[in-house]
């Protein structure tokens, strides 16, 4: 066929799409966890320790400590079981909304040692907010 | 009037079912008679939408807290412009905005098509008042209804999140619905002409420009979310790859595909299916866009709260506008032969053809990945999520390849490109893209991606700049202009063309910006008043911030803590700049407001990040002036916002009004539009 060399182009940029998705999942995977999960699975597959994960909770009242502006140390718990709990450390800069009680989202590495090395440190609106469901989007 | 307003909104539901029952009847049975009325409902229901609008700002704006939307999204101390932007600041006002916005769009469409295009008429007025509606449906009878009452009447209320308190928030959302809503237009159009059968290109010709208003509208409406987050969110990024940001992404990349495929079946004939299906596909997405950021289906850092009756809502009617839009295109399947096929690999067609795979696969990624949490959940009963390294890795290489696009596509020959046609428009261009890798690799710069985009960006501007140049020149010559003149006439006399070109060269300067991210640098440093900050400039010199001290003030809105910096640059003072922590009457928690010093080479993004004791700061105790700052160097952040300016200079110049289109140039002198045409 004339065009042939047409599709086989189509073809191409199709296969390199798909290929830089699929590629792309294997870097980017995290999975997205609540603190009752994580704790489950790392119990069953000592892998979970060592690739990054996503967990959302709520911290502990009266648990946060810092050092300085750089070193953090909080416990994040289930929002339904205030007993599955685990410690959190993180080195950066906390976002404004952080304080006790603040839902917060949690992404980094769950150590063997059992505390969550946290690369980032996300913040769901505080209670005043509870009532706007959706003041932010947009 | 507020009454009224909520009056105006149940009316509204069935003179728009009304006006659907009598387009279709009418267009059915040929009866003008009826058509003409159901055109009238729009009119109407726009009318009712503008007193529902009214009704609700007047809330806003008389503090009545008895209703539970103002209450949540205002309060006495709030300036009464953020009061009447409270229209759309949450999702029961937007979607009531929503609609205001698509019945104006459907008014227009009527009536600029009062006396022509008159087959298409019924079925545009049907299916626009179709998607009307749907949403006063949902207004109506999910739970959200912008005039719900509160059981009591508060005596204030919750008022608006700080962050939201924003020049650029006010401005972004109904950017981009009227985006949104304005590409119901187009795809109205294609529904009917599925419908009637006239599936040729004049459909797409009677659209082309509200295509392009609504493209113009997406891509500010982006832009300025853009700007908000870079200003207001205070981290120094721009784009997060949240899902509410990948929402109006979505149909900004097809709407981008459709622009440029509608160009191949006006000249070619080719592509008629594809282009039906690409202004479903949009207006899908654009639907899609809303519900996502209006339901909260999916965790994003714009919205937190479930209301999964929306969300099934939402997914119903775009599970049946889709089957719909399938059916109809099904059933005209044999009229929408393509009348030509592609000849060459190396034509315009294929480099359009190319662009839209791309962007197809750019969007079909950006879905995966904003769905993926929800499709391993279904699945496989874990969430499982991908961050942005996900979205960047797969849309890098994509917008590098789209990025050379909109250079080669400009000149690369209809049908089939030969060696010589090649050679004349590439040659100098890839020249100028290994100078410039060369140049900057001398200078020091390593980094693949930075270098590919730089080349490819002075490979694009070689080719645009030559033809605005080849084109100048020949009008110069033909018709005796001098150069700015013919410059001037030149961009006159062809507008869509000129004025897509400009848009190229805005998205070249954007992705300049772009690549500028991958040398930014941070230093974050606690400070007493007195101590100085260093941060290094990707360029080679060195900021030097000394911290002043802290102020306090206190206004009715808020508390604020102002911190002073002084700037020098190499020894050399620049000035100074504030960065500040608000903690509004509204809530108990801090707020920062970042400085920015804005350079055209390079961004100094400060942030307050912390204040070590407020109290202290308060009372103006100097053992309490302690902070934290985070100095951001971002190096040319400000070309994105110059880019975006230059898109919308050039949209604006393919959209104004008037004659410009190639079709009326055919009296003209031959050889000058022979060369001016060749679109």
């Amino acid at each position: 066929m004339k065009n042939s060399r047409f599709y086989i182009g189509l073809a191409g940029v199709a296969m390199v799409v798909t290929f830089l998705i699929w590629t792309g999942f294997d870097k980017a995977m995290v999975y997205y966890l609540t603190p009752v999960e994580l704790m489950a699975k790392a119990a069953e597959d000592d892998t979970f320790h060592d690739i990054g994960v996503k967990v959302s909770g709520r911290v502990v009242k009266g648990s946060y400590q810092a050092e300085g502006a750089f070193e953090h140390y909080f416990s994040v718990m289930d929002l339904a079981r205030e007993d599955a709990s685990f410690r959190v450390e993180y080195r950066d800069i906390l976002p404004d909304t952080f304080s006790d009680e603040t839902e917060v989202v949690v992404e980094g590495r769950f150590r063997r040692d059992g505390v969550f090395e946290a690369t980032t440190v996300l913040t769901k609106c505080g209670s005043r907010y509870e009532a706007m469901p959706d003041e932010m989007a947009g | 009037m507020i009454l009224l307003g909520e009056f105006a909104l149940w009316v509204a539901l069935p003179v728009s079912i009304w006006g659907i029952v009598l387009a279709f009847v009418g267009g059915h049975r040929k009866r003008g008679d009826l058509v003409l009325s159901a055109e009238r409902s729009v009119y109407a229901v726009f009318f009712l939408l503008c007193l529902t609008s009214l009704g609700i700002i007047l809330a806003f704006v008389g503090e009545h807290y008895e209703y539970r939307y103002v209450w949540g999204y205002s309060s006495r101390e709030l300036e009464t412009y953020f009061k009447v932007t409270g229209l759309w600041a949450g999702q029961r006002g937007s979607l009531v905005f929503w609609v205001l916005l698509l019945t104006l769009f459907s008014a227009i469409a009527v009536f600029q098509n009062r006396r022509k295009n008159r087959e298409f008429m019924p079925s545009v007025v049907g299916v626009l008042l179709t998607i009307t509606a749907f949403f006063l449906g949902v207004l109506l009878f999910a739970d959200v209804n912008p005039f719900e009452r509160l059981p009591f009447t508060p005596a204030n209320g919750q008022g608006l999140n700080p962050q939201l308190q924003n020049y650029w928030m006010t401005i972004h959302p109904p950017t981009l619905y009227l985006g949104f809503t304005s590409f119901s237009v187009p795809f109205a159009f294609g529904v009917a002409a599925l419908v009637t059968g006239k599936t040729d290109s004049r459909w797409l010709v009677v659209t082309r420009r509200w295509t392009l208003l609504s493209w113009f509208f997406l891509t500010n409406g982006i832009i300025f979310g853009m700007r908000w987050a870079y200003e207001e969110l205070g981290w120094g990024g721009y784009w997060f790859w949240d899902p509410v940001e990948n929402a109006s992404l979505l149909p900004w990349l097809t709407a981008t595909a459709f622009l440029h495929s509608v160009m191949i079946q006006e000249h070619r004939g080719m592509l008629k299916m594809w282009n039906l299906s690409l202004v479903s596909l949009t207006f899908l997405l654009t639907i899609f866009a809303t519900f996502l950021t209006r339901s909260g289906l999916i965790e994003s850092v714009h919205s937190f709260a479930q209301n999964t009756r929306i969300a099934y809502i939402f997914l119903a009617f775009l599970g049946v506008a889709t089957m719909a839009c399938l059916l109809l295109i099904l059933w005209r399947k044999d009229d929408l032969r393509a009348e030509r096929t592609i000849e060459s690999f190396l034509s315009r067609e294929s480099a359009f053809l190319m662009n839209n795979l791309i962007l197809l696969g750019s969007a079909f990624a950006v879905l995966w990945g904003t769905l993926f949490p929800l499709i391993s959940e279904g699945f496989a009963g874990t969430k499982v999520a991908v961050g942005p390294a996900f979205f960047n890795r797969v849309n890098i290489p994509i917008g590098l390849v789209l990025l050379a696009l909109t250079g080669i596509g400009p000149v690369i020959a209809w049908r089939k490109a030969t060696r010589r046609n090649l050679e004349r428009n590439f040659l100098s261009p890839l020249l100028m893209a290994a100078a410039v890798t060369a140049g900057l690799m001398i200078a020091g710069m390593r980094g693949f991606y930075a270098l590919a985009t730089f080349a490819i960006c002075g490979f694009v501007l070689t080719i645009l700049a030559t033809e605005f140049w080849k084109g100048t020149r020949a009008r110069a010559r033909i018709e005796g202009e001098g150069l700015g003149r013919a410059f001037l006439h030149l961009i006159a006399r062809n507008r869509r063309r000129w004025g897509g070109y400009v848009v190229h060269v805005g998205i070249v300067l954007m992705f300049a910006g772009f690549a500028g991210a991958s040398f930014h640098t941070e230093t974050d440093q606690s400070v007493e008043p007195g101590d100085q900050i260093r941060a290094a400039s990707p360029y080679g010199h060195e900021y030097v911030l000394t911290y002043q001290g802290l102020s306090s003030s206190r206004t009715p809105n808020m508390w604020q803590w102002v911190a002073l910096m002084d700037v020098s640059r190499d020894g050399r003072r620049l000035g100074t700049v504030t960065a500040e922590q608000r903690i509004y009457s509204t809530s108990d928690q801090p707020i920062r407001e970042v400085g920015i010093r804005s350079t055209p080479l390079e961004d100094v993004y400060v942030i307050l990040a912390g204040v070590e004791d407020f109290e202290g700061a308060v009372l103006n105790e100097s053992s309490a002036q302690g902070a934290v700052f985070q100095v951001l160097v971002r190096p040319l952040v400000g070309w994105i916002w110059y880019g975006g300016l230059v898109i919308t200079l050039g949209s604006l110049i393919a959209l104004w009004p008037g004659a410009g289109g190639p079709a009326r140039r055919k009296v003209q002198a031959a050889p000058a539009s022979a060369r001016l045409a060749k679109v």
